[in-house]
């Protein structure tokens, strides 16, 4: 019962800051929206009995995502966003009925009754289990991630430090 | 709770991403949308999975973990690129970035 009411006050609280920080046109309130948004997320997740992925969601997505985001924000724009600007794009009109068909779409099969399997056995969703699944078969997924982060983080770096022209160097800024 | 609890729920967060993506102009907002979108998705196979006949094998926990990862990197690639381009078009609204369209 308290995992009823657990759930529906998180799925609002999910719904509403995903709402807010995709309609807010000032971008630092809409950035603290989506941390609310991760953050529920969480919570979804330790309602599953996901503890490691929750604890990984408020460490990667509230701790890195949402710094990188703020900071994305401050060295680009104007912190109050597109100030008198339009906020929409110029197809936003066929952009919300898209949204909406894939929605109904995404609906058909639980409109159509399907019978809900229950959560019969209870996981063990202890760490020591998923390191060791780590380890021994998905070994190779770990390296290749990881050299996929390796790869993402010079990436990063280069593209965000730009192309400097050679004579640039010398020219007084 | 059943697990279409949990599907139709992804199902609203995803739409609500796709929704950002589509009418937003501001590239770091169709950032945010695309991991609001991602997250719901690994809600989708965290709820999966705890619904699944046998959740001792971690399937789910594991994909979302290497999703999460993918999604970690794809954020700072994709923040790097807002900066580069808003270095070159001194905006990061994405209608004035139309250098390719045909005039």
């Amino acid at each position: 019962m308290s995992g009823q009411i657990a759930f529906w006050i998180l799925s609002a609280i999910a719904v509403l800051g995903a709402l807010v920080a995709v309609r807010k046109r000032n971008l630092i309130h809409g950035v603290f929206a989506l941390m609310i948004f991760f953050a529920a997320l969480s919570g979804l997740f330790l309602l599953l009995l996901a503890e490691f992925i929750a604890a990984v969601q408020v460490l990667v997505y509230i701790g890195a995502v949402g710094i990188l985001l703020l900071f994305a924000i401050m060295l680009t724009e104007r912190v109050a966003g597109d100030d008198g600007r339009r906020m929409t794009s110029r197809g936003w009109f066929w952009g919300l009925v898209v949204a909406a068909a894939v929605f109904v779409i995404l609906l058909l099969p639980a409109i159509q009754q399907w019978p809900t399997p229950q959560a019969t056995l209870t996981p063990d969703p202890s760490v020591e289990e998923l390191g060791k699944k780590l380890m021994n078969p998905y070994v190779v997924t770990l390296e290749v991630l990881a050299l996929l982060l390796t790869a993402a983080l010079i990436g990063a770096v280069t593209a965000a430090q730009g192309v400097r022209m050679p004579n640039e160097e010398d020219s007084p800024e | 709770m059943t697990l279409h609890h949990y599907l139709i729920l992804a199902a609203v967060l995803f739409c609500i991403g796709l929704m950002g993506a589509f009418t937003r102009r501001n590239a770091i907002v169709v950032l945010f949308s695309v991991e609001i979108m991602l997250n719901a998705a690994n809600l989708n196979f965290i709820a999966f999975w705890r619904y699944s006949e046998n959740p001792a094998l971690l399937h789910g926990p594991l994909f979302t973990l290497f999703a999460i990862a993918v999604a970690a990197a794809e954020v700072a690639v994709g923040l790097a690129l807002v900066i580069a381009v808003y270095r070159h078009f001194k905006t990061v609204d994405l209608e004035s970035m139309d250098t390719l369209r045909e005039e």
